[in-house]
């Protein structure tokens, strides 16, 4: 079988079009299992009280986001090394939804942060470091959106993203280091709970339902970028494949 | 090869002076401003000093970034540059070098000045210089990544500032973060070395990544 | 299994309300790809040339030669 043929981008959309509908019913079952888990069969926690139940969304999001940029540059630079169009479209669309999810991650950690330590921001290290891990985002699809020449954008997004990927322990390490200076006294901040069974479980349900989700999200993102970049796709859209 | 390029980069900066000196004016400008909009208590002001003229020397970089590459692009002399038969890194760091002496350096010299604004002590001077002296190389090295992916397009400096201003947290956190322990008391040491090692490592990773954005820019 | 009472102990603004940003936010991811899916289709047919469909739904099962 011949499965090289999935690296031109007008083969690869009929196939990924057949796997968005398994990806999104199959996320969206387990977003329903996982909450229910999380919600119903996790007991309160000893400190935190019910307030804790927001890692359900927020832990899955921290990971998918930084979890999606690693991708997108990997992504990016195949794309660019073996100037593989498919590979760079990918990365492309990763960006938005990794972006998502890294926003989600900052707000409800937001929301997390509030009632537990009384402010809605804390530059704890794992915060601080998805605010920066939003900039470097935030860089990628500005930088692709201001090239016009979509083979241009692709490279010049896969020097900025493996660029950045190098540089994502050096800024995590120094923001380790900075949070521990000025803090002074040994407080955790944004401590998880003391993980039992059930809260494992529902964490872990929700971060599969993010990533099928992604894969549903990022695959029908691609189908839209081949739709507008490659003239041979144009047909499938007449015909509704 | 590499003499003649920093020599040239230098001769034309020398004859755009005024760019060179708006530069150190908008980063004494810049600190000084925060004095006025926070308030004179001096207890305060030695506090905020480090991040302030760190921060300060950072936008003052970016302003000079886009000047790296765009003269030689608008006259064509950097595709011609692409073309001889010298490896790109070496024209690359050549021109970085240039940068750094012409932006950067007249930024490190004056920074113990404005520092007295700030009520700090000829020791916390010293440090402030050196960490400066150490951090300077990497505005000029990660920001000749971003001038070179920037090359020609609109946005100009405001998305070189969005690409290459969360490259440089590290080097601001190590290099603010050695003022502020000598500010304290305490050695800059472990600091500064980081901060040296962080310049060793953009040393040598930046001119291939800048490299390989020109060649990407020029295509 | 315990239910959980809607208040979340006190807590149930922050609890709802991250939920809710996050569920906004893939709701507006999904819709607004599949907006931007539906241009599209509808640019393509509208500059289409007129080859018949099956012809065109036949050759999007073939392999490359």
């Amino acid at each position: 079988m011949n499965l090289y043929k999935y690296a031109s981008p007008t083969m690869f959309y009929p196939l990924a079009g057949k796997m968005i509908p398994w990806f999104s019913t199959a996320a969206a079952i387990l977003f329903t299992t996982g909450l229910f888990v999380g919600f119903f069969i996790a007991p309160s926690d000893f400190q935190q009280g019910e307030a804790y139940r927001i890692i359900f969304i927020h832990v899955p999001a921290a990971w998918m986001g930084m979890f999606l940029y690693v991708l997108m540059a990997i992504y990016a630079g195949i794309g660019w090394a073996f100037n593989a169009r498919l590979a760079s479209m990918m990365a492309s669309s990763l960006a938005i939804t990794g972006a998502m999810f890294t926003a989600i991650s900052l707000v409800t950690g937001a929301f997390w942060g509030k009632p537990t330590w009384g402010t809605w921001w804390v530059w704890d290290a794992r915060m601080t470091s998805t605010l920066i891990l939003m900039f470097l985002y935030i860089g990628f699809i500005s930088l692709q959106a201001a090239i016009d020449d979509p083979r241009k954008a692709d490279r010049a997004g896969a020097v900025l993203a493996l660029v950045g990927v190098i540089n994502v322990p050096i800024i995590y390490f120094s923001v380790n280091w900075w949070n521990t200076l000025h803090q002074g006294a040994t407080i955790r901040i944004l401590q998880k709970p003391t993980i039992r069974g059930s809260m494992l479980a529902a964490l872990l349900i929700m971060l599969a339902a993010c990533w099928l989700y992604s894969v549903a999200v990022v695959l029908m993102r691609l189908r839209c970028i081949i739709l507008e970049r490659e003239q041979n796709a144009a047909r499938f859209a007449e015909v509704g494949v | 090869m590499l003499r003649w390029i920093v020599w040239r980069d230098l001769m034309l900066a020398w004859r755009r002076r005024t760019d060179m000196l708006s530069t150190v004016f908008f980063f004494v400008i810049v600190v000084s401003l925060f004095p006025l909009g926070i308030g004179p208590e001096t207890q305060l002001l030695r506090t905020i000093a480090p991040g302030v003229v760190w921060v300060a020397a950072l936008l003052a970089s970016m302003l000079s970034l886009g000047r790296l590459f765009a003269n030689d692009y608008h006259d064509g002399t950097l595709e011609q540059l692409l073309l001889t038969p010298q490896p790109l890194v070496l024209v690359v760091l050549g021109k970085t070098l240039a940068h750094w002496i012409v932006a950067e350096v007249p930024l490190v010299l004056i920074a113990p000045l404005v520092g007295v604004q700030f009520d700090l002590s000829s020791q916390t001077l010293w440090v402030l210089f050196a960490s400066l002296l150490l951090g300077t190389p990497v505005l000029s090295l990660i920001g000749s990544v971003g001038a070179a992916l920037t090359l020609g397009l609109r946005g100009g400096g405001v998305l070189i500032s969005i690409l290459v201003l969360p490259l440089y947290i590290p080097a601001l956190i190590f290099g603010s973060g050695a003022v502020a322990a000598s500010i304290m008391g305490m050695s800059a040491a472990p600091h500064l070395s980081l901060l040296g090692a962080f310049a060793i490592v953009s040393l040598l990773f930046s001119p291939w990544a800048t490299a390989a954005a020109l060649r990407i820019s020029l295509e | 299994m315990n239910w959980p009472d809607l208040s979340m102990g006190g807590y149930g603004f922050y609890i709802w309300g991250s939920y809710a940003f996050s569920l906004i936010a893939i709701v507006w991811e999904v819709v607004s790809l599949s907006q931007r899916k539906k241009a599209l289709t509808q640019q393509q047919r509208q500059s289409s040339d007129t080859v018949p469909a099956s012809v065109l739904r036949g050759s999007a099962n073939e392999t490359t030669s």
